[in-house]
């Protein structure tokens, strides 16, 4: 419980930051705020895992579903930089690069059924399916948040209703060990059951009735697009980017700094 | 040249220390920057204010040949001031944010500083003549009477008090839109880059109005962003190389032979990372802070929040050495996100023979590392220590439940007082450590 307070106030303290960062002279620091909005994600992750706490997934339907899905096992040996050798479009492998943060963390999500598991399982089926998956329907339209989002639809899209599984009992040790374990911060391993259980939490986070928590969310979708509007959807590409993306941010942060206020008195 | 202290024929020693003693600290004097010129006679200095301070080593004192010279103020110009950027509505600071020497080609020295947006070049020259004598006005300027002159004379240069002259002679502007954190000298002496967040460019030092950008990082969807440039270096020997660094924790080496953009490296250098020690902070203290290659041009050091790691050019999966600057902040680190202390970029510096390395920490602490005998050291740099030819006496951070006597507990580090920027002499056995807003200069105690 106590990481699920921590990772709520390192979100909150990352906002601040992110919001400061607007009205610093100088302009907004480029590194500074990627830096923050990773951190930021991570600790939403936590905080998404820590309140899903009973959910368990079926890794039998989950798996199905990704058998499903397009497979590139290339996209497994990603490195960043030579990215432009693969075959697939830039845009593929951007996203699929991009994505090797947000699965870091996406499988500490789903540590609840990792466990359960033979821990062989969670090296299995290392493959790129969703990057390739979804940057296949993310393409044709410009939509602001890569990744989860981007899972999301996929979920809602394809998958058939989900039957949870009773969770078993986890110790948080096990849990971040989990975390921790999950990846080395090189190879673009991601465990395609682990994912789609990410989109199944992701799939009834809309569903909960904690606004302001899933509006952040939706913020800060994956890496960097949080900052980017998400109601204006598709962005004018222009050098101004990373100043006006301060500005929406913080006119969202401002919309949602009642709600989200009364959520931290509320902790 | 000796390297680190730790054996009982060196030790460092205080020298001299140069800014106000006030506990008050005005924003504009901290300094930003430091470097020493190839020959090690002149030390600059960038501060926030956008002013830089040159340093002039004078010569040993011929009564007292044992004590080395000391540096004396040689030049102060406001080299940026701050602008405005209309069309986005933002304040361009006037922070310089680092100095690179030219080598030495004339009489003058010419030096490169950059702020956020703009390179320059300074020219910083002597004068100590000044022509007397003329014909068409007087001595104090006033312009005479031509029908009063009724003879010709040549004007004699006469020797004037030394005036030294720093004037700008290059501005290269407009090239990058996101904010510069380094510039780096080609060796062709004609060349040199300069790199922002997500481009590097690279300029003719005559040529102001375009440059070449050799990387181009930016994503084509900014949403896609994950990692941004650090550091970019050129190589010390082979011009058509260099080095930069990403907040990723890899470094990318590129041939400017290959191609025209240099988006695909030559050499990828990274250090998998320790699964066991991952956290929420493990993306912002893997972030390289400066890379620097060895004046040999064998090797490279990154520097990143908790460590700094030499690596072989030859070997690219890890580095070949790796050393610890404050481990102990590791368990600390969600403290120093909120007081933004993890951001600090910390640089890094060889001494003139590769054997040694330095860098700084907090509470006014930098560390020296001995390449060959792996011993290490923490100094301070501190006015309680100041007094001439006083010798530093080594530090220690108690990491352990018990403290020793003279240790320091890390909840009693004062995390304001950082030592970010550090320079070495390149022939001598000086440093150059800006604390705050003072500059101190250590040397090795001569027997």
């Amino acid at each position: 419980m106590e990481y699920k307070v921590e990772a709520h106030r390192i979100m909150s303290i990352s906002l601040g930051k992110i919001y400061n960062s607007r009205v610093q002279r100088g302009g907004i620091k480029l590194h500074k705020n990627l830096l923050v909005s990773l951190v930021l994600r991570s600790a939403r992750q936590v905080y998404l895992r820590d309140y899903y706490g009973g959910i368990c997934l079926s890794a039998q339907q989950a798996r199905e579903w990704c058998e499903g899905e397009y497979m590139d096992s290339e996209q497994d040996k990603l490195v960043p930089g030579s990215t432009e050798s693969l075959p697939e479009s830039d845009g593929q492998s951007e996203v699929a690069v991009d994505k090797q943060e947000p699965s870091n963390v996406v499988e500490s999500h789903a540590a609840l059924d990792v466990e359960s598991e033979a821990s062989g399982e969670q090296d299995h089926a290392e493959n790129g399916v969703l990057d390739s998956g979804c940057s296949e329907l993310k393409t044709p339209e410009e939509s602001p948040e890569a990744s989860p989002t981007c899972e999301v639809s996929n979920v809602e899209n394809l998958h058939e209703p989900i039957v949870p599984h009773t969770c078993t009992n986890r110790k948080r040790s096990a849990d971040d060990s989990e975390l921790t374990d999950s990846l080395p911060k090189k190879t673009k391993v991601m465990s395609s059951t682990l994912i789609s259980k990410n989109d199944e939490k992701k799939a009834e986070t809309e569903e909960m009735d904690t606004s302001n928590v899933s509006s952040l969310i939706t913020i800060f979708g994956s890496s960097f697009s949080g900052l980017l509007s998400s109601e204006d959807g598709a962005q004018p590409d222009s050098e101004a980017e990373d100043s006006d993306s301060g500005q929406i941010c913080c006119d969202q942060m401002l919309k949602n700094l009642n709600p989200w206020s009364t959520a931290i008195v509320a902790f | 040249m000796a390297g680190v202290a730790g054996g009982n024929d060196f030790q460092w020693c205080f020298s001299q220390v140069k800014g106000a003693i006030d506990e008050d600290v005005a924003e504009a004097d901290i300094i930003s920057t430091v470097e020493f010129n190839h020959s090690g006679e002149l030390l600059a200095t960038g501060d926030k204010g956008g002013r830089v301070v040159i340093f002039q080593h004078e010569q040993e004192c011929k009564n007292r040949p044992n004590l080395r010279g000391e540096y004396n103020v040689y030049s102060t110009f406001q080299s940026h001031e701050p602008e405005f950027d209309y069309l986005k509505s933002l304040e361009i600071e006037e922070k310089i944010n680092k100095i690179r020497w030219l080598p030495q080609q004339n009489s003058a020295h010419f030096l490169l500083s950059t702020n956020d947006k703009t390179i320059k070049l300074w020219k910083i020259g002597e004068r100590d003549k000044r022509a007397e004598g003329y014909n068409l006005k007087d001595e104090d300027g006033r312009l005479r009477d031509p029908f009063r002159i009724t003879s010709l004379r040549v004007p004699v240069l006469m020797p004037m008090d030394l005036m030294v002259e720093a004037s700008p002679r290059r501005v290269f502007a407009n090239a990058h839109t996101y904010h510069i954190n380094s510039i780096s000298v080609n060796s062709d002496h004609q060349t040199y880059l300069s790199a922002d967040d997500l481009r590097i460019n690279l300029w003719h030092l005559e040529i102001t109005d375009r440059s070449f950008n050799i990387v181009d990082i930016k994503p084509a969807n900014m949403e896609e962003l994950t990692e941004v440039i650090t550091a970019a270096e050129c190589h010390p020997n082979q011009c058509n190389v260099f080095v930069y660094s990403s907040s990723k924790g890899t470094i990318r080496l590129c041939d400017m032979r290959t191609a025209a953009l240099c988006d695909s490296h030559t050499k990828f250098f990274e250090e998998p990372e320790d699964p066991s020690s991952r956290s929420f902070f493990s993306e912002i203290i893997s972030s390289i802070s400066d890379v620097k290659f060895s004046h040999s041009g064998r090797y490279m050091m990154t520097r990143d929040y908790l460590s700094v790691k030499v690596w072989d050019l030859n070997m690219e999966n890890r580095p070949v050495e790796t050393y610890q600057v404050h481990e102990y902040l590791r368990s600390k680190l969600c403290s120093l996100y909120e007081n933004d202390c993890i951001f600090d970029k910390f640089e890094c510096c060889w001494n003139g023979s590769d054997s040694a390395i330095m860098t700084g920490s907090y509470n006014n602490f930098f560390r020296m590392f001995d390449r060959n005998t792996r011993k290490d050291i923490t100094l301070e740099a501190s006015r309680e220590s100041s007094k001439p030819r006083a010798t530093l006496k080594p530090r220690k951070v108690s990491t352990g439940g018990k403290r020793k006597k003279d240790e320091i507990s890390v909840d009693s580090l004062d995390f304001n007082k950082k030592i970010l920027h550090t320079a070495w002499h390149p022939k001598e056995n000086v440093i150059a450590v800006a604390a705050t807003n003072n500059l101190y200069i250590f040397q090795d105690k001569i027997n």
